[in-house]
């Protein structure tokens, strides 16, 4: 039985990947052969020739990294507050951090567009940048304040007690402790970020134009060679922040399972 | 700590609100073309387009570009989308915010793009007449100054024009036994059932939205009288339309309960041997497809007798472009026989046809050129003669969502 | 104490910042379903997009019910799906060493939605590679013959998508709460002589259950209100909401605007009252 789960599950994540290997460098290849039978490299080096599918996706990294550090920044307190506190008004607070997740983002985006284009956002990295932390936030904060519910304050107030500066105790305690689901929270900002497409076809207005808006432009013509190559592009950057975070996470996770 | 936190929240929003303001547009007299082109130099001209054909895309980048920049100075953007919407979109959210300096310069659309825009007051007027190369155009042409039956009035100016045939695999049909009308067509469908499906008329689906008006056409027997609007034309002769296509459809693909959304999904099934016939506007027919990689070497273009749309499609300019003068000069562009020339040959990648009316133009150098393009279409494409046999207008543009909207009703949710 | 602030003040940056956005949002969003469009300078006050849709009549009311039915079926279905392989699958990861495994689990959120839904589509369409290789060893001739799995009347395709796809979201974070768990509890139970059942039973799942409950809300909520895998894998009738409201918000007549954003406000309600309903359901079981 459990080669079986292991099995399909390494199958569900080689077989897209080969397929989308397969289909980059291959054209006409129908019902029903079997296998490509004819094999061509123009289709890759045309996507790799175009200054937008690098330039694409070097925006829509920087923008994910940006939307990753802002939420942090706004979701730790928030979280902490949320998973640590009891006081009034604590379910609203929630239900307006849950609410992003059920508004489409076709309704989020019409409007957010033209209050950014009254200020001046729209079109810019910091518009796209803030309009994707609407996506992001529940999600960070949701990790991380679930986090938070099983932190356990005495830990600071020790330090406390022991003469350790609120500096001290913020980056040896409690950033040390939280270090896993940080990472996770992260990863979860970076991952939302790097694979929104409406919100940032509305707020960008195709000045910012990153890897989903010409995947999703590709898809549109249906050529499965060209959705092959934007969406392995697509996966790389991704598949490396969780490469790295993944092996963070079990150290970590370790870490504190030895601590009990 | 959290006042640092909120000082770089606030700093980082200040910072991202001076964003630096757009340039400003020169000036420049329309009715002085070397003014229009004085404005123009340097400037960089976004041109927002559907950009989901590599073939297409190539094109543009390779012949445009690159005469932009060497002749007039100009840098071409072009900005891909997946769909005209979308742009649309954005032209009416900045006309809403009240943006004086938009993002869009030229933007390619179809009739339907085209009356939201108008709709909403967002052209740029009083130009398309105007240009140089406008002079090769036929303004006198109802397919011409009409747009999915809405009058141009001056904004937008024709690329390219198109006309609905039929794909088929020579490899797989043989030529004499092609339906040559929609009666002849059903016969077909229900004696090879489940190989024939239509692209599903709507929105994007515009296609099929022909595809349905020339049913409309053959079974009503007359293409003129759709020409202006008549709701109790269309009452009484729609049913007969709507049973047509309920009568085909248990010989469809997937028994009619699914259609293609669009041409780029009829193409997959046709390819994939799943039917046996696609659809397509191309002048060049199957040479786009084939270039593309997307059909087999064998596939053909072919026409019915009659009842085949044919129409024009047009680029626009926003009223709030700041780069008004390049987009003018890459519009008259377009026109140049030179390239109209270019852009019929099926290894160019493009394959619409001519914007221009041939007859207009005087150069002989330039007419050799057309004239040598023209019969280079190749064998993918329908030949000439047929097609211009089969050309029918588009209808009153009050029939376009009749018939996209009564099909849902009375077809594929019956 | 200096390191103890007001909750309400560690959470402002974060309310404002998704308060100030949602609200202009949600404002403009309701203006227009209210049938205020000033883009074609229409400003007057109606209820007749909510009349179309939700009465059955109007273009958008035809299909209104079917959609939303069909809507709730794959979101649900996808949901319930998804949890239970994400909690066997967290079960199964929490036991092992080696951590090789749960990195590939992870892997599996790299790929965007888009992405996976058109390997499915290429996978497992009538003409798909899988239809290809039944074909090559003669097990069907045409491509009608191979099963319809995506693009069907009852959104198998997109179920089979979601509940793929949602697994490593929702297995992480069961695992997150068993790996933070102290072993002691299973250890104990262990040695009290439970079997392994029963400490799954008893030991575990109470423990991961309202982690799990939230984050499957957090996915049906995406699902609910989501647009690209539906319209890539579903059919054009029934469709689901979000495509049924991009379909009128996008059409060319901008007085359908308003049906689409109703559409979508029904949407976020739907959404919302499944949440409410759940968190009260969850509190008065605990």
């Amino acid at each position: 039985m459990k080669y079986v789960i292991r099995a399909l599950l390494y199958l569900v994540l080689v077989a897209p990947l080969a397929l989308f290997i397969v289909y980059s460098f291959t054209e006409g290849w129908f019902f029903p052969a079997p296998f490509p039978s004819e094999w061509t490299t123009t289709t890759f080096q045309r996507a790799m020739d175009d200054p937008r599918t690098l330039g694409g996706m070097w925006q829509g990294f920087v923008i994910a990294v940006i939307v990753s550090l802002l939420s942090l920044i706004l979701a730790f307190p928030a979280a902490r507050a949320l998973g640590l506190r009891q006081f009034r008004g604590r379910q609203i607070a929630w239900l307006v951090l849950f609410l992003p997740t059920v508004v489409p983002p076709l309704a989020i985006g019409m409007g957010l567009n033209i209050l950014f284009l009254r200020v001046g956002l729209a079109g810019t990295i910091m518009g796209v940048s803030l309009a994707h932390l609407i996506s992001t936030l529940p999600y960070t904060v949701f990790t991380l304040s679930s986090a938070f519910a099983r932190y356990d304050e005495n830990y600071e107030h020790q330090a406390l007690a022991l003469g350790a500066s609120p500096a001290q105790i913020f980056f040896n305690i409690t950033l040390r402790m939280m270090t896993p689901s940080l990472v996770v929270a992260t990863l979860f900002a970076f991952l939302v970020s790097w694979s929104q497409y409406l919100l940032t076809l509305l707020i960008g207005g195709g000045k910012i134009i990153t890897l989903p808006v010409l995947l999703f432009t590709a898809a549109s013509g249906g050529n499965p060679s060209t959705i092959a190559i934007k969406s392995l592009l697509f996966i790389l950057p991704p598949a490396l922040v969780i490469a790295f975070t993944a092996r963070e996470l079990n150290r970590h996770g370790n870490d504190i399972r030895e601590q009990y | 700590m959290k006042k640092i936190i909120y000082l770089l929240v606030t700093l980082s929003l200040l910072l991202a609100a001076c964003a630096s303001p757009a340039q400003s547009s020169s000036e420049f007299d329309i009715n002085d073309w070397d003014s229009v082109l004085a404005a123009a130099k340097g400037q960089t001209v976004n041109w927002y387009m559907w950009g989901g054909s590599d073939s297409i895309n190539a094109y543009v980048d390779t012949f445009y570009g690159t005469a932009l920049k060497e002749r007039y100075d100009i840098t071409l953007n072009r900005v891909p989308v997946a769909d005209a919407a979308d742009y649309v979109n954005q032209v009416l959210s900045e006309k809403e915010a009240g943006v004086e300096e938009g993002a869009v310069d030229l933007m390619w659309i179809n009739g339907e793009n085209f009356y939201t825009l108008k709709q909403a007051d967002m052209l740029y007027k009083d130009w398309a007449q105007v240009i140089p190369n406008a002079k090769f155009v036929n303004w006198e042409n109802p397919a011409i100054n009409l747009d999915f039956g809405r009058p141009v009035d001056n904004m937008e100016s024709p690329w390219s024009s198109a006309q609905i045939q039929l794909i088929y695999d020579s490899a797989r049909t043989s030529e004499d036994e092609l339906p040559r009308s929609y009666a002849d067509l059903k016969e077909w469908a229900c004696a090879n059932p489940g190989r024939f499906t239509y692209i599903a008329p709507g929105p994007g689906g515009f296609i099929g939205t022909r595809f349905a008006k020339g049913a409309l056409y053959e079974i009503s027997g007359d293409a003129k009288q759709w020409l202006s609007f008549d709701q109790t034309l269309w009452d009484s002769q729609s049913p007969a339309l709507w049973d047509y296509f309920n009568e085909i459809k248990p010989c469809l693909w997937r028994e009619g309960e699914v259609y293609p959304k669009d041409e780029a999904e009829l193409v997959t099934l046709f390819s994939n041997n799943e039917v046996d016939f696609s659809m397509t506007q191309d002048i060049t027919g199957a040479g786009r497809w084939i270039i593309d990689g997307r059909m087999p070497e064998t596939a053909r273009a072919f026409v019915f007798d009659n009842y085949m749309i044919g129409d024009f499609n047009y680029v626009a300019i926003p009223v709030n472009s700041p780069h008004k003068a390049a987009a003018l000069v890459l519009a008259n562009l377009l026109l140049e026989p030179e390239f109209q020339a270019a852009q019929i040959l099926p290894e160019n990648g493009f394959g619409l046809g001519f914007a221009i009316d041939v007859t207009r133009v005087t150069d002989p150098a330039q007419v050799a050129l057309l004239e040598e393009s023209a019969s280079k279409l190749g064998e993918s494409a329908t030949p000439a003669d047929e097609m211009a046999k089969a050309l029918a207008g588009d209808t009153a543009a009050e029939y376009q969502s009749l018939v996209e909207q009564d099909w849902l009703k009375f077809v594929l949710q019956q | 104490m200096k390191f103890r602030p007001s909750p309400y003040l560690s959470l402002a940056p974060a309310l404002i910042v998704i308060t100030i956005m949602l609200g202009a949002s949600l404002f403009y969003a309701v203006l227009e379903s209210f049938g205020i469009i000033r883009v074609i300078g229409q400003d007057t006050l109606s209820l007749d997009a909510y009349r179309d849709v939700l009465s059955g009549t109007g273009a958008a009311g035809s299909e209104f019910w079917v959609s939303l039915g069909f809507s709730l079926w794959v979101s649900a279905a996808s949901t319930i799906i998804s949890s239970a392989l994400a909690l066997m699958a967290a079960v199964w990861l929490s036991g092992q060493k080696n951590q090789v495994d749960t990195l590939a689990v992870n892997g599996h959120l790299a790929f965007p939605h888009l992405a996976w839904a058109t390997a499915l589509l290429l996978f497992f369409s009538q003409s798909g590679i899988l239809a290809r290789w039944a074909a090559a060893l003669g097990w069907i001739d045409v491509p009608a013959d191979f099963p319809i799995l995506v693009r069907d009347s009852f959104g198998i395709g997109i179920i089979l998508h979601y509940s793929i796809k949602e697994i490593p979201f929702l297995a992480l974070i069961v695992l997150g709460v068993l790996r933070a768990q102290p072993i002691g509890y299973d250890v104990v139970a262990e040695n009290l002589g439970a079997s392994r059942w029963q400490r799954l039973r008893y030991v575990m799942i109470p423990q991961v259950m309202p982690a799990l409950f939230a984050g499957a809300l957090l996915v049906f909520g995406l699902i609910f209100s989501s647009y690209e895998v539906p319209a890539l894998l579903g059919i054009g009738y029934p469709r689901a909401l979000p495509v049924l409201a991009l379909r009128f918000f996008l059409d060319p007549d901008l007085g359908a605007r308003s049906e689409g954003m109703v559409i979508s406000l029904i949407i976020t309600l739907i959404v919302l009252a499944v949440a409410v309903v759940s968190l009260k359901l969850e509190e008065r079981n605990k």
